[in-house]
């Protein structure tokens, strides 16, 4: 949702902005009204192109690359056979689904917004390269994984941008990536957002004890509850970005302007 | 015989508060009933009294018949490979770090183990129901589909490409290398990697058929189960339960029940009564309901549009003001949802 609101506050500014989803492209349609993105970039908007990547396809071209070989000149059993080494080795997968968002951004876009795997699972995508390095000792897949590391580190070039809603959950998950890149510097991390972020009620809970009981007490003490709660949380998370909880949007799509608007007034 | 049900839907919709709630009730009616999560939220973890993984499940404090495991998918393959392994194989694929990987890292690795734990659990007979918090994963039905990649990425047939037919000596992979293919593979992954891998599957390839039968019998254990979906109403989570409904009937039930978290009470979306307060506070009641009733109205909209296209029950759990963070707040929150009738889901009564 926020990779969304991004690209289209970068749009805005007039660039030209590919959108990546890197586990599935379903959230993306969502945000776009459009049909989930394939392998191939296709433009959801505007300026705003989008694909999702498929990690056997991603793999393919990896390897099309690597070996020199034609396009479109069948891999055959070694695609299958290393489909399966894949699998079995830790990082390759993740190391070939950041490689692909590198050389994407490698390449000819403005800026290249990729939406990233949940929280939990940041760090063993940004340590792939690493894990790669230390089991392979040789050969180009080495010398790829240090090139992704150097670029990864970069911070003129990429940056992540960790979103938590104001919830156990996530805001535990996201202090510990944090904690961890603190640890291990292996992205800059360009800004902390929180998402649907309730705003004070207006009203303190002392002045809802006197109220008879009915929808309005009920909703404003909901209201009370909630941001309690989620205050609590912002203590924890301290967001440099916070995105407001939107009330009775119907669409995805609506969502995603309509957080790129608030952004755009924040900024 | 045992009862599953399996609890399943996007991350960070309250699947894990669901399933220890439906647990919670089940074991009030006098079940013996076990949840087995995969790492839920501290608060709620300790209310269950599972502080740490592990795969035995412990009596919770407070509720006699209730019963909590954390998924310690690890141990879980440990287990597994000393089950169909011979005890040399078994230490040899135990300090692999490949075998690490898939028991840790492979998304079918830790959906197979939570697989398997289901299926044991289920087996030994010691309990009445066994509700188990699906492993978050992209695309959510890995859990559903592990037993059958386990089976394909042990299973050899990429491994018989690799090595000829039959299970071939430890020797002949080091003439592997003369095949032109992996050779090409071998400049790209460089030095002795693939030889490494090789011989891990190797050693993976002789507990094929030990755990090729396991994983069928699984299956058919998972097919059994009755299977519901948990979401809320955003974009994601909504996304990922239509999935759900669109791709389970191939592999397992087709789910019983749409549950949808967070809901909000149908009287906000009526015309406000007079607002009980003079002023500024007036004002921000009306304000606040006003925001509160749009937001009642989008969701009860999604609710009834997901149930009529995908033709399913609807359950419904009220937005509540805190999330329950111990047995007894779970239990308050089944009272309040609506449609969560464990009747309805296949679970006998004691």
């Amino acid at each position: 949702m926020v990779a969304a609101a991004l690209a289209i506050r970068a749009r805005r500014h007039g660039q030209r902005v590919l959108l990546i989803g890197m586990v599935d492209g379903a959230g993306i349609a969502a945000h776009f009204g459009a049909a989930i993105p394939g392998y191939a970039p296709r433009e959801v908007r505007d300026g705003i192109f989008a694909m999702t990547i498929d990690r056997s396809q991603a793999l393919d071209e990896y390897l099309h690359l690597q070996l020199n070989i034609p396009r479109n000149a069948p891999l055959g059993p070694l695609s299958k056979g290393l489909d399966v080494v894949t699998e079995a080795v830790p990082g390759i997968r993740d190391v070939i689904t950041i490689g692909k968002v590198i050389h994407e951004a490698e390449g000819s876009w403005d800026l290249v917004i990729a939406d990233a795997p949940a929280t939990g699972q940041i760090m063993s995508y940004l340590r792939a390269p690493a894990t790669i390095a230390q089991l392979v000792p040789t050969g180009r897949v080495r010398d790829q994984a240090s090139w992704m590391e150097g670029i990864l580190a970069d911070a003129g070039r990429a940056a992540l941008v960790m979103v938590a809603i104001a919830e156990e959950l996530p805001v535990t998950e996201t202090k510990e990536a944090l904690a961890a890149l603190e640890a291990e510097p292996l992205i800059a991390v360009a800004a902390v957002v929180a998402n649907r972020v309730l705003s004070a009620p207006g009203f303190g809970s002392a002045a809802l004890e006197d109220l008879p009981p009915g929808p309005h007490r009920d909703a404003a003490l909901l209201q009370t509850s909630l941001v309690t709660d989620q205050d609590e949380w912002m203590e924890e998370l301290r967001p440099d970005v916070m995105l407001p909880y939107l009330f009775g949007v119907h669409t995805a799509a609506e969502v995603a302007a309509r957080l790129a608007d608030t952004w755009e007034a924040a900024s | 015989m045992t009862a599953a049900i399996l609890v399943t839907g996007g991350g960070g919709v309250g699947k894990t508060t669901v399933a220890a709630g439906l647990a919670v009730a089940a074991a009030d009616r006098g079940l013996e009933t076990l949840v087995l999560t995969v790492d839920p939220a501290r608060r709620l973890a300790t209310a269950l009294g599972i502080e740490r993984l592990g795969n035995t499940p412990s009596r919770t404090a407070g509720r006699d018949h209730l019963w909590a495991a954390m998924l310690d998918a690890t141990a879980s393959w440990e287990a597994i490979v000393h089950r169909h392994a011979t005890p040399d194989v078994a230490e040899r694929l135990i300090a692999n770090e490949f075998f690490r990987a898939i028991a840790d890292r492979f998304p079918a690795g830790q959906s197979y183990a939570a697989a398997e734990q289901t299926a044991e659990f289920l087996e030994s007979g010691e309990w009445d129901l066994v509700i188990v918090d699906t492993p978050p994963a992209a695309g959510g039905i890995d859990f559903f589909l592990a037993p059958g990649r386990i089976r394909s990425l042990i299973g050899g047939r990429v491994l018989r490409w690799l090595t000829g037919a039959g299970l071939p000596g430890r020797r002949r992979l080091y003439r592997w290398t003369t095949r032109p293919a992996l050779r090409a593979a071998d400049a790209v992954l460089g030095g002795h990697l693939l030889q490494d891998v090789a011989e891990f599957l190797m050693d993976l390839r002789t507990i094929y058929d030990g755990v090729s039968r396991r994983a069928r019998h699984i299956e058919r254990h998972l097919r059994r189960a009755t299977s519901i979906v948990v979401t809320t109403a955003d974009p994601a989570p909504l996304g990922e339960a239509a999935r759900f409904f669109r791709e389970l009937p191939a592999v397992a039930a087709e789910p019983r029940l749409i549950v949808f978290n967070r809901s909000l009470p149908r009287e906000w979306m009526l015309p406000p009564p007079p607002v009980p307060a003079s002023g500024a506070l007036k004002k921000a009641l009306e304000d606040n309901l006003q925001r509160w009733a749009e937001e009642a109205q989008r969701r009860h909209d999604l609710q009834t549009d997901f149930a009529t296209r995908y033709d399913t029950e609807l359950g419904v759990i009220p937005w509540l003001p805190h999330p329950p963070t111990s047995l007894d707040e779970l239990a308050a929150m089944m009272d309040v949802a609506t449609g969560l009738d464990l009747a309805a889901l296949d679970v006998p009564n004691p």
